[in-house]
């Protein structure tokens, strides 16, 4: 047994602000992607609940879709 | 009166957009939706459409995760979203920081409505409900999380713990989410509460579960 199964039911004991907090942050965390800025310090809660949490995994993937969408479509125009 | 009062807003917002460092693009945004006539309704038509692109690129992205019935709601979906997201963004302008790019700001709140409404849209015809027998039928038909857990001790000990230790709502999420797949905010309408407050749940109760494991013997991988 290797403890990525316990992970994905368990989630990680690391600080995790929520929700709430981290759909707060998604947007400034997106651009951050986006620009390749470094992420593990700045973003290191969000990126905590990311791991835990599905839905808000779903919809940060979104959002970057939704921005490379638009680059997409800025240089096709 | 409604001009007087889209007026001082706009003064406001234009105050506090001269006070923050942004992109020329968000302040070009944020400039055109404050400005009256044409301007404000041209970059209102702009935003809406942008918002109703990303809303539909977001459905075309799930498709296969949605059920074959019921794709022409789905359409309605996406223009409802984009609706309810263009009032948020113009509702809330005067709290946009600044932090990110205008765009990638305002595609947050139609992207948050339209994957949850998506998520509950594959759930609809679908039961939630406490079911132990999901126990039972590992490893077979338990989920990928779940078929890993080899150690027959240590699914002992979980699952005891899920019975004695959780409150019957913990149970429900727990088991509901990690186990059965089922999206937080799915979760949340189906029990009237918030994405938010199911969240909240699932931590306390993975929380237990951990020390319980913990305690078992089992701190280094739970830790």
């Amino acid at each position: 047994m290797t403890d990525m199964p316990l992970r994905a039911l368990l989630g990680s004991s690391d600080r995790d602000p929520g929700c709430d907090a981290g759909l707060d942050v998604i947007d400034v965390y997106c651009d951050a992607v986006d620009r390749g800025e470094p992420l593990s310090d700045r973003f290191r809660e969000f990126l905590s609940h990311l791991a835990n949490c599905e839905a808000c995994r779903e919809d940060t993937e979104a959002l970057l879709a939704a921005i490379r969408d638009q680059k997409k479509d800025e240089s096709a125009g | 009166m409604v001009a007087r009062w889209h007026t001082r807003l706009a003064g406001v917002i234009l105050r506090r957009m001269h006070s923050l460092d942004l992109d020329r693009e968000s302040a070009e945004w944020v400039r055109s939706l404050t400005a009256g006539g044409e301007a404000h309704r041209s970059a209102v038509a702009r935003l809406h459409a942008l918002l109703l692109r990303v809303a539909r690129g977001e459905a075309a992205r799930r498709r296969a995760t949605l059920p074959s019935r019921g794709m022409e709601e789905v359409d309605d979906l996406c223009v409802q979203s984009a609706n309810d997201a263009l009032v948020a963004v113009l509702a809330k302008l005067d709290t946009f920081r600044g932090t990110a790019r205008f765009t990638t700001w305002a595609c947050k709140f139609v992207i948050l409505d339209v994957s949850s409404a998506l998520r509950r849209h594959a759930w609809r015809h679908r039961k939630v409900e406490l079911d132990d027998a999901v126990w039972d039928r590992l490893p077979d038909t338990a989920p990928p999380a779940l078929q890993d857990l080899q150690n027959a001790e240590l699914l002992d000990i979980l699952r005891r713990a899920v019975r004695e230790q959780l409150t019957e709502h913990q149970r429900l999420v727990f088991q509901s989410v990690t186990m059965e797949g089922v999206p937080i905010d799915v979760l949340a309408e189906r029990l009237g509460s918030t994405r938010g407050a199911i969240y909240k749940a699932l931590h306390d109760a993975r929380g237990k579960l951990r020390q319980v494991l913990a305690d078992a013997g089992y701190e280094e991988i739970v830790a």
